[in-house]
């Protein structure tokens, strides 16, 4: 095996995003960091060399190398499984997407400067990418690696070269101006948190930021509870602890990992209807969703999930869109780079691999000739083998030279796809 | 002179209209200096036109009330920076200076009566807690129009331009407290006038009887929200059903007892 082909074949990205599936979808395909050695393990059993799997709030992508389609199958019905009326890939694949090679380089690149963002520009998604990659780094293998490691380069570079990054279009900022647009001025009011990521942790902060008085954290692991209260000035308390406070606090955000809603009807809907006529702003930034729907029925309840907020700071992030075409030149400047580093991979094992077929060929028929020539001296046998090692190095050299010089050029993909299928190196490589 | 100043402030207040509702049409929202200096001048050229003017009959009245509610635009803006209150207040105002304009602005009859002080603070009261009731009832419908975007989670224009839910009830809040104590005074004021100079109330018994409702709507509403500690969308409901009775009251009487030469 060598080249591409040693390597699994091409890059692929297949998923969905928030313009191709709508939340409660997502809701469905997100999985937890727990669940993405097993996910990358059925696809690599299908016949991808090495997987990423990228999932937030607003995709589920995996990244891929792989040479056929069995691994993109795999991967719809791995989706599909949760999909409660299609269990076949067909159900998923309707919410989904497939870039292939450059375009999945493109992709990527362009997901981690946030182009592809709901919110464009917003920088937490530089932050999922780095933790995608890192939670699939045993499987990732060495070009996805190298995608990755590229990708988040790329986010800092449009990030700090392009203004696609200025202000603030966060869903925890948009969290900051709903609350707002209830109460006016935020300063003084209170706040509980549910959940203690870094979600949570940035939405606190941007309420802190305006005055707002985080008065408890609460969450399942009572560390990371702690930390974030001692840096805010809250208590940490337990989840079940939590459920008595929505009657006097203002704002509830919540950001839990649960894989289910926490704040139920039965938990708090009592309680919330005894606070009389004050409203409540709940931002739901969880996905899978926190907190269950039907709280939103209660009159001064204001509930807004992950999607509401993002369409809120979409709004914010108009501006930002004049530094699009900035951003994107440079992404497609960093795919050129890549580009070029992919198709040099294969270029010195393919060259090695052929001259080695063109040497093998040779001797055979050189064997065969001389078999017929019996009658010439040591040193003539010697001359021929000489003139056919001379005439191969000929015949090679244009080629090689050529092949080197397109893989300088990022053109070096196309031309070895193309001498592996002229020389019958393919598929895999060596027959 | 007089009919011109309002001509202008007619203008200026249309012009503010026309800046305050133009994001509403997809048009760009006005510089902030703009759409607070036009409403400025319009009131201070009527400012002008009504110091000139004997507010007796429906054209002064309905001209104070304009500039009452244009200065309590501006004050909102100041204090509790509800510029969305101009997309009330300033179509209501350049609609009463229009029929104020249409109803005469220059007073035939009663001059002298009008320039007892008792009679100009019972006008000038008047139409200071009926344009406080006007703002409560814009306070208390803008709140209504952006309770009802939250709540169902819509960013459009309303969600943008208009102020916090919180803000709103500050504002009807004080409209309300505010406004009826003035109508109130106003009406006894007009009451002591009656009894003072003019020998009798020269009132007709539907006049008294349905001013009597619209005082008790009016005092219900001020109560809920001040001893029943009423807010939100309870509070605001009832200052919209205080306003509609002084309206329907208004347009009751007009229709039943029409009379160009008072207001009520």
């Amino acid at each position: 095996m060598t080249g591409h082909a040693e390597m699994g074949g091409g890059i692929k990205v297949v998923g969905v995003n928030h313009r191709t599936a709508p939340l409660d979808v997502r809701e469905r395909f997100a999985h937890g960091a727990h669940e993405v050695p097993g996910a990358l393990a059925r696809v690599m059993e299908a016949g991808a060399s090495g997987g990423v799997l990228l999932s937030t709030c607003n995709r589920t992508e995996f990244y891929l190398v792989s040479g056929d389609e069995p691994a993109l199958e795999a991967v719809w019905a791995l989706l599909a499984e949760r999909l409660p009326t299609a269990p076949t890939g067909a159900g998923a694949r309707e919410y989904g997407y497939i870039a292939r090679d450059r375009d999945a380089v493109r992709h990527l690149y362009r997901v981690s400067s946030g182009l592809d963002s709901m919110i464009i520009g917003e920088s937490q998604i530089q932050g999922q990418v780095r933790e995608a990659w890192e939670a699939s780094r045993a499987q990732a293998g060495p070009v996805l690696h190298r995608l990755f490691q590229t990708a988040l380069h790329v986010g800092s570079r449009v990030r700090t070269e392009t203004g696609i990054g200025r202000g603030t279009a966060s869903a925890a900022s948009a969290g900051v101006a709903v609350a707002g647009k209830i109460f006016g001025d935020l300063a003084g009011r209170s706040a509980l948190i549910l959940g203690a990521g870094d979600m949570a942790e940035l939405a606190a902060t941007c309420l802190s930021d305006e005055g707002v008085q985080i008065t408890l954290v609460a969450n399942r692991t009572h560390e990371r509870a702690r930390a974030i209260a001692e840096r805010l000035g809250g208590t940490a308390v337990t989840l079940e602890e939590a459920w008595p406070h929505f009657a006097t606090t203002d704002i509830a955000l919540c950001s839990t990992a649960a894989p289910h809603a926490v704040v139920t009807w039965e938990r708090v809907g009592a309680v919330i209807g005894a606070r009389g006529g004050r409203p409540l702003c709940i931002l739901d930034l969880a996905v899978p969703r926190d907190v269950d729907p039907a709280i939103a029925q209660l009159e001064n309840v204001f509930l807004y999930d992950v999607d509401d907020l993002q369409t809120v700071a979409a709004q914010a992030s108009v501006r930002r869109r004049d530094e699009i075409p900035a951003a994107e030149r440079i992404v497609e400047e960093e795919t050129d780079l890549f580009w070029a580093w992919y198709g040099g991979l294969g270029v010195v094992p393919t060259i090695k691999e052929l001259r080695q077929r063109m040497d093998d060929l040779r001797a055979v028929e050189l064997e065969r000739a001389l078999r017929q020539l019996g009658h010439l001296s040591p040193e003539d046998r010697a001359r021929v083998e000489q003139f056919s090692q001379a005439l191969l190095n000929k015949f090679l050299h244009h080629p090689t030279i050529a092949l080197k010089a397109a893989a300088e050029e990022g053109r070096g993909y196309g031309l070895l796809e193309a001498l592996r299928r002229l020389f019958g190196m393919e598929p895999g490589g060596k027959e | 002179m007089i009919l011109t100043l309002h001509l202008v402030a007619l203008a200026l207040y249309g012009l503010a209209t026309a800046l305050a509702l133009a994001p509403f049409m997809g048009f760009r929202a006005a510089p902030r200096v703009l759409t607070i200096a036009l409403p400025c001048g319009g009131a201070a050229v009527q400012v002008v036109a009504i110091s000139q003017l004997t507010p007796v009959g429906l054209g002064p009245a309905l001209s104070m009330l304009a500039l009452c509610l244009v200065l309590l635009q501006l004050a909102s803006e100041r204090l509790v920076r509800g510029s969305a209150v101009s997309f009330f207040t300033a179509p209501l105002a350049t609609g009463l200076v229009g029929l104020a304009i249409l109803s005469g602005v220059t007073p035939d009859a009663e001059a002298a009566v009008a320039r007892n002080a008792w009679f100009v603070l019972h006008v000038a009261l008047s139409a200071l807690g009926l344009a406080l009731m006007a703002l409560a009832f814009i306070a208390a419908a803008l709140y209504l129009l952006q309770f009802r975007e939250l709540k169902a989670r819509r960013f459009g224009q309303v969600f943008q331009l208009f102020p916090p839910l919180e803000r709103l009830d500050q504002l009807n809040r004080f409209a309300l407290v505010a406004g009826f104590p003035a109508l109130t005074l106003g009406v006894v004021l007009a009451l002591g006038y009656g009894a003072q100079f003019a020998g009798d109330l020269h009132a007709a018994k539907a006049q008294i009887v349905w001013g009597l409702f619209t005082w008790v709507v009016l005092g219900w509403a001020v109560w809920v929200r001040v001893v029943r500690h009423w807010t939100g969308r309870r509070a605001a409901l009832a200052s919209i059903a205080g306003f509609s009775a002084v309206l329907l009251v208004y347009v009751a009487l007009k229709l039943t007892q029409p009379g160009a030469e008072r207001f009520l």
